[in-house]
């Protein structure tokens, strides 16, 4: 069986809470970035994870929620997305972003893409490509940018693999559902 | 909606934003003589690269203040979060395209020393109105008729792909201006007290423009007080001022207070 409206509204939900907050994370880099290319970078994102926050607030109403609705996720991935944001080293800053949330978010979208059903939930898959679109665009101009200057590659420590892992872990980012699954076991 | 406002400084009297992050290759100077390159015979440096670095910093200036009322206000309406969202892409373009200019033109990023008054300032407002007021419909809209100035500017340097970055910068500063406008008509509407607080800004702005400026004797420049000769005075382009949302009655007024006679004016 494939997702029904309510998980479909609450995963979309879920996953604006996480569009609205990396937008405001790039926000917050933007002025505190003293490297200039960096500083653009995220700059000219800000506008992407705006739009892609906009495209799911319209389609929570679509779901029955109200427009522009947000769910908090998992406590566990707030965490994550807080650490995140207070990474101070610009490197750390672009590996953090690029190398690790945009890509497991994508992982995420496909692993929603495989289990909705593509003709009633037609609309969220549309938006779910072009943000697939999107992310690959911004982590391509990310791998351009440290190309182009080096000084602004992590040095390998193993440190954006650990955090990788740690996002792995995190089964479900629907908070409602997982405490919903919690009860129904209980 | 208002922000807690941290790290400021003081100068001159008065309370501003810390700068923002910049690399080392950058010096930032809080002076405007400490920025001061011609001299009175030549006012304007000839090469055009001081005024396409002036013209970088100050775009990524805007970038900042965009991004810093998105970090600020996570409160302020979705519509308006939207516009402040798209007008940070805006400016990155603006950046780029002035550094491109600037590089074209042989000149380099942190080639000049750069001053960050609008962020100084905008930012020490803990109120979203209030930098609305500032930025949007003052200094945005300000710019629309300094554009008038850098045309001709780069017209004499026969710089045609400058112009068009500039014609191209020119229309999206309209659209900032523009939605300015409507959000503070929405958000004074919505809370008459923040007309207080709009009050409040366009006086601070005010007396920051008179403390900020360069003092008499500050700079004296082949004998000639620099701060002591005639102020240059920009003459308000009322379509343009149409075009970017303000009223009828607003660019009466405006014009009423504008010295500049009428055959100088120049609509773009």
């Amino acid at each position: 069986m494939s997702l029904s409206v309510k998980d479909r509204g609450q995963a979309v939900a879920t996953h604006r809470y996480i569009l609205v907050n990396l937008m405001e994370t790039l926000a917050r880099w933007v002025p505190t970035t003293p490297e200039m290319e960096a500083k653009l970078l995220f700059g000219s994102h800000v506008w992407d994870l705006a739009q892609h926050a906009d495209a799911l607030g319209k389609r929570t109403h679509e779901l029955r929620l109200p427009l522009q609705h947000s769910l908090a996720p998992a406590p566990e991935y707030v965490r994550l997305l807080d650490e995140v944001a207070g990474i101070e080293d610009t490197r750390k800053r672009i590996a953090a972003f690029y190398d690790v949330v945009v890509p497991a978010l994508d992982a995420r979208y496909r692993g929603y893409l495989a289990a909705t059903d593509p003709l009633m939930d037609a609309p969220t898959v549309r938006i779910l490509d072009r943000i697939l679109a999107d992310d690959a665009r911004m982590i391509r101009e990310s791998q351009e940018l440290r190309s182009s200057l080096p000084e602004l590659q992590d040095g390998e420590d193993g440190w954006a693999s650990a955090l990788t892992r740690r996002e792995a872990g995190l089964r479900n980012l629907v908070a409602v559902a997982n405490a919903e699954a919690a009860q129904q076991a209980s | 909606m208002t922000a807690t406002v941290t790290g400021t400084f003081e100068y001159r009297g008065i309370q501003l934003r810390s700068d923002p992050a910049r690399e080392p290759c950058f010096r930032v100077v809080h002076q405007h003589y400490e920025v001061y390159m011609p001299t009175p015979e030549a006012p304007t440096d000839p090469t055009g690269q001081e005024t396409l670095h002036s013209m970088f910093n100050s775009e990524v200036l805007s970038l900042e203040i965009a991004a810093q009322n998105l970090a600020d206000f996570p409160d302020a309406p979705w519509e308006l979060r939207l516009h402040f969202a798209r007008q940070c892409w805006d400016e990155v373009r603006h950046g780029r395209m002035c550094l491109e200019r600037l590089v074209a033109r042989g000149g380099r990023k942190g080639g000049f020393p750069i001053i960050n008054h609008e962020w100084n300032v905008v930012c020490a407002f803990p109120s979203l109105p209030a930098r609305l007021a500032v930025l949007n419909r003052t200094f945005e809209a300000g710019s629309l008729e300094a554009f008038a100035s850098l045309r001709t500017f780069f017209t004499h340097l026969g710089d045609d792909r400058t112009l068009e970055v500039i014609e191209t910068i020119l229309a999206d500063e309209v659209e900032h201006t523009r939605f300015g406008n409507h959000w503070l008509q929405r958000l004074v509407k919505g809370n008459p007290r923040d007309a207080l607080r709009i009050a409040e800004a366009m006086a601070f702005v005010k007396r920051a423009a008179t403390m900020l400026a360069t003092q008499p004797g500050e700079l004296v420049i082949d004998g000639t007080d620099m701060a002591a000769m005639a102020q240059h005075d920009i003459p308000v382009l009322p379509q343009q001022r149409a075009d970017a949302g303000f009223t009828e009655a607003e660019i009466a007024e405006l014009m009423r207070r504008d010295p500049a006679p009428s055959a100088t004016r120049r609509e773009g």
